[in-house]
């Protein structure tokens, strides 16, 4: 559906869409603050081909045609299905009847939780739950509007179906696209009203992805897909580690060589430039490159040991303080239960490794790139060429899996150097290796647990003392700029500093990277404490699927099981006690081990786990069912509940499951980055292995019914199931696994 | 570099040891094949060679000269959906779908020297194949449902090996 367009987007340099979102933009229409598409900011116009662009995501032909501009990536989680979804049912036809393109970079598609135009965090559907629902409300009020007119009656005797309005109790129709021009004059009204939820036709119901087809054929494109005429291939020869500066080159022998173009020397390294991508890759291989090399390379060993004494000197700012954890500690009658935990860094391992075609030219620079935010692509391209922002165009692709790699934006930042720097348009490859070793890596991080169990077996007190670094230190210094967009360039870095300096405050939010989903746990403790210690080895860190509830999820979670067993409680009953007043968490976890058997006997060699966790504003409660042979962990079932609210599309939030789980056995089984002489070890697929297909477990959904607004489903179902893992293991071996990846004695 | 591609003959003008890979996403310009790891280990570059599966990205160019190479392009005939990708779309499986043009054609390939594959027959195959988007319960299903409509069409299921064989 989308592939016409999508071709067209690599080939024109600007779509016509870029051009009109770039004019209002200039006259200040459509950019000003808008937050919702209803309210009176918003402008309704016919374009040069005689469609109606009724706001900034809808577009509607003569034809009839419905264009959807999607401002929330696809890479993998469904806003192309789920948002188009929402597009569909206020307009009252099929979502696969409307055509979708992705949107540019501009300030009306910013993400109004982070004042962002980026997609993470798994709210694309929470966030865009009214918005894109007014948006096609409105137009369908304006249309009503038109057809009003033009049958000379009330719009409560129209109805909009299918494309067509229906004068109620007669046989008049007239198609959508015959109202364009007078529904384009009618006023925008303040507040559309919604259909009501007992009316859906396609929330909640409709199942199948819009962009399944074009997947299955191999014609969605993706970043690495794009082309643009005249366009060279480029690779970077990267830092052989963390913090070496390049000092120089010797590429002499390559001049004159068929296919060779240049070698250019660029903030990361060393760029190779040729006619195909093979050439530059063989032509890197022939360069001498010299490095300074860091006097203190990273290590792994170091990372931990900072850790340790981070732990030991600091007691950590509290990020959550309730009652008087010393009063439960000091009662005799109560035991001591004390853990530590290590979690390693992580690559991201998007299938898609990190590229992007850039054109670089005087007044303007074109970017094709699978990316997480566009916006904060501007203020990278900025940085690196001569250009400002709004002369930065960001054509964005669907998105090979993103997992918060994506956000960080360095690949493009390259791109547009080497593109500046050879006069043409170049399109940049990493390698497997180059996007294993210059990754944002999920944090490592050590906790230190500590809970007493008072006589009645609850917990009186529970201290949770993390240390880890922080994501926003190394987010910040693009993600400031592209909040302030009109910001001159030299006060960029100074964005970044105060943006460091205010978290936390009214300002800025605070980086929670490190202890979401610590200091936000549902369980009635008697008194807690949750104190976190900032501690950098120097490694780039970024966001990864789940970010802190991935570390926090599997942590808490085994400590609570670890408290379960101190109080010789059954785990799931344990928790249940602790969730009184916790009606939904309590559900998500009753319906997994109801669904999971956990009240019967496992088959033989068959140990169980239970674990539950809420993350972006959901609850997912995961039993696992696995053996251990021959010091193997082999997972058979995972049952998975999740309470997420409303649901608009029940087998994306199935599949969204059944991808945490598989990405969570993943990181639980293998996922380990670890550095020496400052590079990272591993380097590819044989050394940073996945879960393949003949170690899926079996995947059992639940979706609880809930007319609750929606919430996330791309990450929360993640969290829990090292845990559930960790207590099966327990069961099984009698030892508690406190480190990922899991390693058996 | 002579040889047949989805059907048709074509002449790249590339160094013999340019990967199969790249000749056919940058020289031919079909870009349904993908790059994931450049060593044969995560199958997003797995082709036909003659109707079997390989993988593209550590096969050179020079070693397919003179035989019939097919991609994802080439999979379905005259817009008619190949089975595999019918089954790909009723179970839902794609999520950011860039390994899906590669276990698609593993999965082809297996289908056609296998028409009836067990799971350990799945297994032994689509292990070479990654997704990190842990798509893997659903290309199980997809491959038993195809291979169940194979059985229950038989015609189809030896025009579709034949077409394999003849492209």
């Amino acid at each position: 559906m989308t592939t016409d367009k999508q071709t067209l987007s690599k080939v024109l340099p600007v779509t016509r869409r870029q051009l009109l979102v770039k004019g209002a933009m200039a006259s200040g229409g459509l950019a000003l603050g808008l937050t919702l598409p209803g309210c009176s900011t918003s402008k309704s116009k016919m374009t040069e081909s005689g469609a109606w662009q009724s706001n900034a995501w809808l577009e509607i032909d003569t034809a009839g045609k419905v264009t959807f501009t999607l401002d929330r990536v696809e890479m993998g989680q469904g806003t192309y299905t789920g948002l188009t979804t929402l597009i569909a049912e206020e307009l009252d036809q099929a979502p696969d009847s409307i055509e979708v393109v992705f949107a540019p970079a501009a300030q009306v598609y910013r993400n109004k939780d982070y004042g962002l135009q980026i997609t993470g965090g798994s709210n694309s559907i929470s966030s865009s739950w009214l918005p894109m629902r007014q948006a096609a409300a409105s137009a369908r009020a304006m249309v009503l509007e038109a057809a009003a007119d033009v049958f000379q009656t009330n719009t409560s005797q129209l109805t909009l179906a299918d494309g067509k309005v229906s004068v109620v109790g007669t046989q008049k129709t007239i198609a959508i696209g015959e109202l364009v021009g007078l529904a384009s004059k009618k006023d925008i009204p303040d507040e559309p009203v919604l259909k009501a939820s007992s009316d859906f036709k396609y929330i909640g119901k409709h199942s199948k992805r819009l962009d399944s087809l074009a997947k299955v054929k191999g014609e969605a494109g993706f970043g690495i897909d794009a082309v643009v005429e005249g366009m060279a291939y480029a690779v970077v020869i990267h830092a052989p580690a963390i913090g070496a500066r390049l000092t120089g080159h010797d590429g002499s022998a390559l001049s004159g060589r068929k296919g060779f173009i240049a070698v250019s020397e660029i903030d990361s390294g060393l760029a190779v430039v040729a006619t195909s991508y093979w050439s530059a890759r063989k032509f890197a291989g022939e360069i001498k490159a010299e490095w300074e090399l860091p006097e203190k390379p990273i290590t792994s060993l170091e990372t931990f040991e900072l850790y340790r004494e981070t732990a030991d000197s600091d007691s950590g700012d509290s990020v959550r303080s309730e009652g008087d954890i010393d009063a439960g500690f000091n009662d005799a009658s109560s035991r001591t239960v004390e853990l530590e935990f290590e979690l390693p860094f992580l690559a991201h391992a998007t299938m898609e490794p990190m590229n992007c075609v850039a054109h670089v030219q005087e007044n303007r620079a074109d970017i094709w790139a699978s990316t997480q935010g566009p916006d904060i692509a501007q203020v990278v391209v900025a940085k690196a060429t001569h250009l400002d922002l709004d002369e930065v165009f960001v054509h964005s692709q669907f998105v090979g899996g993103g997992f918060g790699r994506r956000l960080n934006q360095d690949f493009i930042g390259e791109a547009a150097e080497i593109s500046k720097s050879v006069g043409m348009p170049v399109k940049l490859v990493w390698s497997r290796e180059d996007d294993m070793r210059n990754d944002f890596y999920r944090p490592a991080s050590l906790h230190r647990m500590r809970a007493a169990i008072d006589e009645n077996g609850s917990v009186s007190a529970w201290d949770h003392h993390i240390i880890a670094p922080g994501v926003m230190d190394y987010y910040v210094w693009d993600a400031a700029p592209a909040m302030f967009p009109f910001a001159p360039k030299f006060m960029y870095p100074m964005l970044g500093k105060v943006g460091l300096a205010t978290a936390g405050t009214p300002m800025t939010p605070a980086d929670t990277s490190a202890y979401e989903g610590a200091n936000d746990l549902e369980y009635a403790f008697g008194a807690q404490e949750v104190r976190y210690s900032k501690a950098d080895i120097g490694v780039p860190v970024g966001y990864w699927r789940a970010v802190g509830h991935s570390h926090n999820g599997f942590t808490t979670e085994s400590f609570i099981d670890a408290c379960a067993d101190a109080a010789g409680k059954d785990s799931l009953e344990f928790r249940l006690a602790l969730l009184k007043d916790n009606p939904r968490m309590a559900g998500v976890l009753k319906l997994a081990a109801e669904k999971g058997g956990w009240n019967t006997p496992p088959a033989k060699d068959i140990y169980r786990g239970i674990a539950a966790h809420k993350s972006f504003g959901s609850y997912v409660a995961e039993l696992v069912e696995l053996s251990v042979e021959s010091g193997q962990i082999k997972v058979h079932k995972v049952v998975c509940a999740i309470d997420c609210g409303t649901v608009v599309n029940p087998d994306i939030v199935t599949m969204q499951m059944e991808s945490c789980v598989v990405f969570g056995l993943t990181a639980a089984l293998y996922g380990e980055i670890t550095f020496e002489d400052g590079l990272a070890t591993q380097s590819n697929f044989h050394d940073y292995q996945m879960v393949r297909n003949n170690e899926c477990p079996e995947i059992d959904v639940h979706i609880v019914e809930s007319t609750e607004s929606p919430t996330g489903v791309g990450e929360p179902g993640l969290p829990p199931l090292a845990a559930a893992m960790a207590s099966a293991i327990h069961k099984a071996t009698g030892e508690r696994q406190t480190r990922l990846p899991f390693k058996l004695a | 570099m002579k040889f047949t591609l989805n059907g048709q003959s074509v002449a790249l003008d590339v160094d013999p040891d340019m990967p199969l890979l790249w000749a056919l996403r940058d020289e031919a310009n079909l870009k349904g094949t993908k790059f994931g790891c450049g060593m044969g280990l995560c199958g997003a570059c797995t082709v036909h060679l003659n109707g079997q599966a390989i993988r593209s990205c550590i096969t050179p160019i020079s070693s397919v000269v003179g035989q019939q190479v097919t991609t994802i392009e080439g999979l379905s005939k005259d817009d008619q959906l190949h089975p595999v990708q019918q089954a790909w779309v009723e179970h839902n499986v794609p999520q950011c779908g860039y390994c899906q043009p590669g276990q698609i054609m593993s999965a082809s390939s297996l289908l056609n020297s296998n028409s009836a594959p067990t799971d350990e027959d799945i297994d032994n195959v689509m292990s070479g194949n990654i997704c990190r988007c842990g798509t893997y319960p659903r290309i199980r299903k997809a491959i038993k449902s195809a291979s169940q409509k194979n059985a229950l069409n038989q015609d189809s299921e030896i025009n579709d090996l034949a077409y394999e064989v003849k492209v």
